[in-house]
């Protein structure tokens, strides 16, 4: 190796502001990564101790997730996806799991819903009373329950009182046997009766070994293992238990690796593409200095090496100091998803030197690449043209850069139609890529594009005075500066458009097929989950024409075949009355078949999904019910609306056993007043219900308005870094300008209309961007065009507009200042 | 020399190996450079040759001894910088050796290009337009350190002027047109040269190679 020529460090020293722009980009590129990383390794590793299996060393379970196998022989993926309920086990396995050796004992155990209108709260939760042997519950007074008995909680009762009690199979009257040192809403029944009474006979959630003394956990484990071997259960010790008790886990698990994987990828990809720009711009800006190296004898070599050496003297300083600033997105990130229930309280942030070593390693890699790249170009060329080159700009995108524009651009309109046939999560990761692989043509194409905007927005400026012409002519011969600037503003305006719109899009959507598809008169509604006679009561009710029981709750549908192939939540509506009864108080807009034979293993559908599946009526839609179990009823309509009622329509009873609570989400009445029926529960009208805030509505609202503000802000960061720097790099420009008799005011006039064109450009191909995403998507999933608030839009306009003059203005200020006091 | 556009600055950067002519060919003192490759060519600027340009002749980053001993330390040797100081002495600038270009003027960055310029023993200095931006007493005092690399140190100076009074300095003035050799002179006075400069050339010269 050769002596280094000690250039690099020469010339940060020498002027460390000129760097300023590199450093911020490759700072931010190390925060997006590290915070993404951060919640990424979290959603990896996350788990919860255990609370109630505390005690219990061995858990055994049912397998919580589906699974969707791609591929065959070594290319097979497996990827998991949770149930939407728990999915529960033979309880018949503990006796099986009891004569593993090491086990003491092994019991089955329950959790379900238990509604009491005569005690205090109303809700208890119910539990086999053979649970004592590990939560250590003792009765304080009376005795273990019996068949027909309950065991309850301090102050709910005395032994002896009778209690009516309703659970998922239905309403019976208790003695209560005992009462438990416990404190809190909870009841406890005979094992033998639990698993009915919770609406599943001889099914358990999960069962709890206990080791036999001088057994420890993993012994323990492995015997039970060995013991069940065959039967597809999972044996779970440690930490892992926790998974099984707070089945929030596995989805807050999925939340925290989509924003740390799919998101933080995007956005990882973004942030080393705009730092690459950004090393690629200061590089080009120093041109002239590496023609007069080359002239004075460097070879290209060294040349490529001092641009190296300056990217490794700024890139390791720039990723720790992004490190901090990353770690506290990610704890605020994180924070915020714990207080909005999407995290589950006793989840931790998992920290580690992983993800904050890839950061900086991505922030090197970053500066490396395009650095030495950008270093090709003065390396390459002849000395003596590349000091007329560097005084004179000239457009020649490579033909290779061409084509692999052109490329992208084609693979975006590609995928924009997969887009189209996806919905929820699914259509937002693919209008993700849609909106990165039109941004990368934008990047490819940017001078081309930059070219063609100023002369397209130059028109009109030519003949608007003598700045405005000015501005117009620099920016057409400018067009690689211009396109370094446009690029980010494009970027920034495409994601937040994207992101926000398609939610807003969705939600109105659904709002507006909610409000015209719901026609009942009355809804009623009960925290607690309404009582398994309320609608009985509420068909008694004098003036009554129909009332439609619903039970909320979602399965899993397989999508799309092959490499394809996926499994896409639906949510379902479980109904309890007839097709007839439910046309009276909903208007699903049906378009095929009849809801007339609605029952059984006769389902009715939404058209997306009927589309997405690639099924119509008559056919059958194999599908997993929310506990895992796998159906294939018969489609007997496809209606339009619903995104905002159910994308699924079933009978309710096909859904009992599957579902942990058995209690009704809503009534939906017709006729009749609503007095008689608030002793049922909170009673609305059907434009009330419609408008009710919607927890999961809002939180996807706020993920994907996070997402946008971070994407944006960055790309935002990134544009007015850029023009910050371009601006600076025209000191000598402006001061020329000064001198030959333009006036301060002129000459930032010039500035503005520059600035103007550039973030216009910018605003309108952005927004381009969003609609081709957009329009497709959204008539994929809402089978509409989007839904765009014009003030959300006209912010982002603003936003974009005013950052960009800004950006050119303080500079350009303090360049001129600099000008009249020197 | 010769009037603007007529060639001058693209048979210097040829003659240099700073371009590459589209026909014919440049030798450097026998040497055939036309073939070379681009790390040949570097090789033999940084041991043959040197520049001085009209304007952005020095790294701002760098300070004027850093500047002078630049082909030097591109080449991997080890800085001199008891010779850096002995020619900044030559050019007048011994006292200047620890500033930075930002803070001489216009006449004392030429001559620290002159002095790096001659800190390799060239063979051939180039000099495209070196007075151009300089007023006409800080013009003759660059002049001179080139006219003294030619007498005192044996080195050929090739220079390209659109100034009389510049290229009198010149033991052989080549007047150049539309991008062929019109005319040349033998010494001369700038009165001579300048009369010479404005006499029609003959047209209808082929342009192509020369040398």
């Amino acid at each position: 190796m050769r002596r280094p020529t000690g250039l690099a460090r020469a010339a940060i020293r020498f002027k460390p502001a000129s760097f300023a722009g590199t450093f911020l980009a490759l700072l931010m590129c190390a925060l997006i990564v590290s915070a993404c990383g951060i919640l990424l390794e979290t959603g990896l590793r996350a788990s919860v101790p255990p609370v109630r299996y505390a005690n219990a060393p061995v858990i055994v379970a049912a397998d919580q997730y589906e699974y969707v196998v791609t591929g065959s022989g070594e290319d097979e993926e497996r990827e998991a996806v949770p149930l939407p309920d728990t999915a529960r086990l033979d309880a018949g396995l503990a006796a099986k799991a009891a004569s593993a050796p090491g086990a003491a004992a092994a019991v089955a155990d329950y959790t379900f819903p238990v509604r009491a209108a005569t005690l205090p709260g109303g809700v208890l939760t119910g539990h086999g009373w053979g649970s004592h042997l590990f939560t250590g519950v003792t009765v304080t007074a009376g005795a273990a329950p019996g068949d027909g008995e309950v065991v309850l909680g301090r102050n709910a009762a005395a032994v002896g009182d009778t209690v009516t009690l309703e659970t998922a199979s239905g309403r019976r009257e208790f003695r209560v046997s005992g009462v438990a040192g416990a404190d809190g809403p909870l009841a406890w029944f005979a094992d033998g009766q639990a698993a009915t009474l919770a609406g599943h006979p001889g099914r358990a959630d999960a069962i709890a070994v206990l080791p036999a003394p001088g057994t420890d956990a993993a012994e323990l484990a492995a015997s039970v293992t060995a013991a069940l071997a065959g039967s597809g259960v999972r044996v779970h010790a440690g930490d892992d238990r926790g998974a099984v008790e707070d089945p929030g886990l596995g989805y807050a698990k999925e939340t925290l690796f989509g924003i740390g994987g799919s998101f933080g990828g995007i956005a990882a990809i973004v942030a080393v593409f705009t730092a690459a720009a950004t090393v690629a711009l200061s590089v080009s800006q120093r041109a002239r200095e590496f023609a007069l190296l080359r002239a004075v004898g460097a070879t290209p070599r060294q040349i490529r090496r001092a641009v190296a050496a300056e990217a490794l003297l700024i890139a390791p300083p720039a990723g720790i100091a992004g490190l901090l600033p990353g770690l506290g997105l990610a704890m605020w990130w994180f924070e915020q998803l714990r207080d909005r229930g999407a995290v589950p309280a006793a989840v931790q942030l998992h920290i580690s030197a992983m993800p904050l070593l890839i950061a900086v390693a991505a922030g090197l890699l970053t500066a490396l690449g395009p650095g030495w790249m950008a270093g090709r170009r003065p390396a390459r060329t002849r000395p003596g043209q590349a000091l007329a080159d560097a005084s004179a700009e000239r457009l020649r995108p490579g033909g290779a850069r061409t084509v692999l524009g052109l490329a992208a651009l084609a693979g975006g309109l590609a995928l924009t139609g997969v887009s189209a046939r996806s919905a929820g999560d699914d259509a937002a990761g693919a209008a993700l890529g849609v909106v990165m692989l039109f941004m990368l043509a934008v990047g490819l194409l940017g001078p081309l594009l930059a070219r063609l905007s100023a002369g397209l927005f130059g028109l009109p400026l030519r003949g608007g005075g003598p700045a405005a012409g000015l501005a117009a002519a620099n920016s057409r011969t400018n067009a690689r500066r211009l396109a370094s600037a446009f690029t980010p503003i494009v970027l920034a305006m495409a994601f937040a458009s994207t992101l926000v719109f398609m939610h807003t899009s969705e939600n109105h959507a659904a709002g507006k097929q909610l409000r015209a598809g719901l026609t009942a008169d009355h809804v009623v509604t009960n925290p607690a989950g309404l009582a398994a006679d309320a609608r009985s009561e509420a068909a008694r009710t004098p003036g009554v024409e129909a009332v439609v029981a619903v039970l909320d709750t979602q399965v899993l549908v397989p999508i799309g075949a092959g490499e394809f192939t996926s499994l896409r939540g639906a949510s379902v509506q479980g109904i309890t009355g007839s097709g007839a009864e439910l046309a009276e108080v909903q208007d699903l807009d049906v378009r095929e078949g009849s809801l007339d034979a609605l029952g059984g293993d006769r389902i009715a559908i939404d058209t997306t999904l009927a589309t997405a599946a690639g099924r119509g009526v008559g056919d059958r839609l194999p599908l997993y019910l929310p506990d895992g179990t796998r159906a294939s009823p018969e489609i007997i309509a496809v209606y339009g609306r619903g995104l905002g009622l159910g994308t699924v329509t079933m009978d309710r009873a096909s859904l009992a056993g599957h579902v942990t609570s058995g209690f009704d989400d809503a009534l939906l009445v017709r006729g009749g007043p609503a007095e008689p029926l608030t002793a049922l529960g909170t009673v609305t009208g059907a434009a009330g219900y419609a408008s009710r805030p919607s927890p999961d509505a809002e939180l996807g609202a706020w993920t994907t308005n996070t997402m946008a503000a971070v994407l944006g802000g960055f790309a935002a960061i990134a544009a007015v870094n850029t023009l910050v720097m371009t601006v600076l790099d025209r000191r000598r420009e402006l001061r020329m300008l000064h001198l030959v008799g333009s006036t301060r005011r002129q000459i930032l006039t010039m500035l503005h209309w520059e600035s103007l064109l550039v973030s216009l450009a910018g605003v309108i191909l952005g927004s381009a961007i969003a609609a081709a995403t957009l329009f497709p998507m959204m008539r994929g999933t809402t089978g509409e065009a989007p839904y765009i608030p014009l003030l959300t839009y006209g912010s982002f306009t603003a936003a974009a507009i005013g950052l960009a003059l800004l950006a050119v203005t303080l500079p350009a200020r303090a360049v001129l200042r600099r000008r009249r006091s020197g | 020399m010769g009037p603007s556009g007529s060639g001058k600055s693209t048979f210097l950067q040829c003659a240099a190996g700073l371009d590459r002519p589209s026909e014919g060919s440049v030798r450097l003192g026998g040497t055939e450079i036309t073939g070379m490759n681009e790390n040949e060519l570097t090789e033999l600027r940084r041991r043959r040759l040197g520049f001085v340009f009209q304007a952005f002749n020095l790294l701002p980053s760098l300070t004027v001894e850093q500047n002078v001993l630049l082909p030097t330390r591109l080449a991997g040797q080890r800085p001199d910088r008891r010779r850096a100081a002995d020619v900044l002495g030559k050019v007048g600038l011994a006292d200047k050796a620890r500033r930075r270009p930002g803070e001489l003027s216009g006449g004392q960055q030429q001559r620290v290009a002159v002095a790096r310029a001659l800190i390799g023993d060239p063979d051939v200095i180039f000099a495209d337009e070196p007075t151009g931006a300089l007023d006409t007493g800080t013009a003759a005092e660059v002049l001179g350190l080139l006219r003294n690399a030619v007498d005192v140190l044996g080195a050929t100076v090739v220079m390209v002027t659109l100034d009389p009074v510049a290229a009198a300095w010149a033991d052989r003035v080549l007047f150049l047109a539309d991008g062929a050799f019109a005319d040349s002179l033998e010494g001369g006075s700038p009165a001579r040269i300048a009369a010479r400069m404005s006499a029609p050339f003959r047209s209808g010269v082929t342009a192509g190679a020369a040398a």
